[in-house]
């Protein structure tokens, strides 16, 4: 019997799981990858800023192990267009690859904001290991470095442009920083805990243009004094990598719409990862969720379904964690439901802030933020994603919770919560050693 | 397979547990760098120690971006120190609230079974830590929800009708 023949596109997090759950899964079938960059982490990235790994550590997949596996490579190229009808995908280089089933799994790239100068040198993103590379070069105790957004990007870079920068303003158009992580109350824990620690905030500063000058980058508000920087750092969003699709007949909403399999309108051609519209576990909305652990399960997913299995995904969960100076901060799942049953506990002394998402008694969100020492000497963090996930009935125990929100444990234990986890397996079975 | 099993109803909170964890995990006597944790409950009045429950999915394990958490020949879900970058995202993944972050070397550190003699274990005076062949259990929701009911009226009151 022929072999099919696998082609994924991609080496991300999405493109790299399916690849090794297929090989996992005991599949022979050909494998081909096409992507346009080397094998690596974004998540990774933050870390060899802040010096504490080589270049070498941010690799998720070495070409050796690419090789084991027999996976015909096509790196350094990008896909240009695809037909579905004909089952063949053209490369920037003109090459033509037949498949017999397509992951499509590019992911996303870092958006700029649309001003005078940000295109400019000395203006950077931080999204691919070139960006990395380059500020790690530029960045130095006597450069002030200016973020431009304060979002989730911007954040897990944080630590390390603070450790190395001389001094760091964050600069961000909404009125406060995170917007899309944690609420007003958790935002505001975390701005104390910046401005105590030196960082400037500047929120509702609505950036009009970056200008050389005397050496420096002048970046000019609507409103306020301009800021010198020597440094510009812009996380201002992403935007997924579709563009090549069009006219392709793969339906894309705002990413490509994929059923419980992650198969698109086209039955074999699969999406996964940061390009997925796909379900949300919690609410059953159909959405992008461009995060690292959905990455993995869609690409975990789509290599057991391309192995011949039927594996459904129940969805993903939102899940995020930065930690900054020593604070962590988290949320989970639906945490901005405007219409669901709020918790809220907080210990101003300790910068503990908690919100709990109910419906129906059910936790279906929440928000962590807490220093390290009274976040990793307890359960609650990983808890909570327990409580959201299982979606357990908490009964009376949601008046408990209301009078004790700092009280996690008795509740994730006498709901058997643990119970109610444990047969929990994302492909149906236990999982293999990654190595 | 071994696993730890909990009897919850035989721990008399003496922490000797955390104590041994600590030490064999970091070298250092602190329990609030243990692993392994006892749980108060019901007023201080009764405890009960949690772990890891080396689950079927590994949360941890396929939620690491660079593969740093790998399964022992013990059975353990392990973090290989040098592999991990500090990212904290199995600390999130983990639904059971058993990963953690040495804040000493900022790296992840979990249970490993202390490579099949776990510290925990020998260190109970009580027996109510038991390094034995068993299938993994939710060795403390009975035990949980039952020393709820005393102080925790809404509970009795639905027991009840």
């Amino acid at each position: 019997m022929a072999t099919k023949k696998h082609l994924i596109v991609g080496a991300g997090t999405a493109g790299y799981n399916a690849i090794r759950t297929l090989r996992q899964s005991g599949s022979q079938d050909q494998i081909a990858l096409v992507s346009a960059e080397h094998p690596y982490s974004r998540m990774v990235l933050p870390y060899f800023l802040e010096q504490g790994i080589s270049e070498g550590h941010t690799a998720t997949v070495s070409l050796n192990q690419l090789e084991k596996w027999d996976v015909e490579l096509h790196l350094g190229r990008r896909a240009v267009s695809l037909d579905t009808q004909n089952n063949k995908l053209t490369l920037d280089n003109g090459d033509e690859l037949e498949y017999d089933d397509l992951l499509i799994a590019t992911g996303s790239s870092a958006v700029r904001l649309n001003l005078p100068g940000a295109d400019g040198e000395g203006v950077h993103g931080f999204w691919t290991l070139a960006d990395a590379r380059a500020v790690s070069r530029l960045v130095s105790p006597q450069s002030h470095v200016a973020m431009v957004g304060a979002g989730f990007i911007s954040f897990t870079i944080l630590n390390g442009v603070i450790q190395r920068a001389g001094q760091v303003t964050i600069v961000e158009v909404a009125g406060r920083i995170l917007p899309r992580m944690v609420d007003d109350a958790g935002a505001a824990v975390v701005s104390r805990w910046l401005e105590a620690r030196g960082v400037t905030l500047r929120t509702g500063a609505q950036l009009k243009s970056i200008e050389d000058s005397g050496g420096k980058k002048r970046l000019s508000f609507a409103d306020g004094a301009p800021l010198d920087a020597d440094l510009v750092i812009m996380a201002t969003g992403i935007s997924t990598n579709l563009s090549w699709l069009k006219g392709s007949g793969i339906t894309i909403n705002q990413g490509i719409v994929v059923d419980d399999h992650l198969r698109s309108n086209v039955a074999n051609v699969y999406a996964a990862g940061d390009i997925a519209e796909g379900k949300n576990r919690i609410t059953g909305a159909m959405e992008v969720h461009a995060i690292e652990p959905t990455a993995a399960e869609h690409g975990r997913v789509v290599g057991a379904n391309m192995a011949g299995r039927e594996v459904a995904y129940p969805g993903s969960l939102m899940l995020n964690i930065v930690g900054v100076a020593g604070l962590d901060i988290a949320s989970f799942g639906a945490w901005d439901d405007p219409d669901a049953t709020v918790i809220v506990g907080r210990r101003d002394a300790t910068n503990s802030y908690r919100k709990y998402l109910l419906r129906d008694n059910r936790m279906i969100g929440a928000i962590y933020v807490g220093e390290s020492n009274e976040t990793w000497s307890g359960n609650d963090l990983g808890m909570l994603k327990g409580l959201v996930q299982s979606g357990v009935n908490l009964d009376g125990w949601a008046d408990h919770l209301s009078r004790n929100p700092f009280d996690i444990k008795r509740p994730y234990l006498a709901n058997r919560v643990v119970s109610s986890l444990m047969p929990q397996t994302t492909l149906g079975q236990s999982s293999p050693s990654p190595r | 397979m071994k696993a730890l099993q909990f009897f919850p109803e035989k721990c008399t909170g003496c922490m000797r547990c955390e104590i041994s964890c600590s030490y064999a995990q970091s070298g250092v006597i602190q329990p609030n760098r243990s692993v392994i944790k006892v749980a108060p409950l019901e007023g201080h009045t009764s405890y009960a120690p949690y772990t890891c429950v080396q689950c079927d999915e590994g949360w941890c394990m396929t939620a690491c971006p660079v593969d740093a958490i790998v399964i022992s020949p013990a059975g353990a879900k392990i973090v290989m120190e040098d592999q991990c970058v500090g990212c904290k995202l199995c600390t999130i993944a983990c639904p059971y609230g058993t990963m953690f972050m040495d804040t000493t070397s900022k790296k992840a550190i979990k249970c490993d079974l202390c490579g099949g003699a776990p510290a925990c274990a020998e260190a109970c005076p009580t027996e109510a830590i038991v390094w034995h062949e068993t299938e993994q259990g939710d060795w403390l929701g009975d035990f949980a929800q039952s020393r709820a009911q005393y102080n925790f009226t809404g509970l009795v009151q639905s027991q009840t009708g």
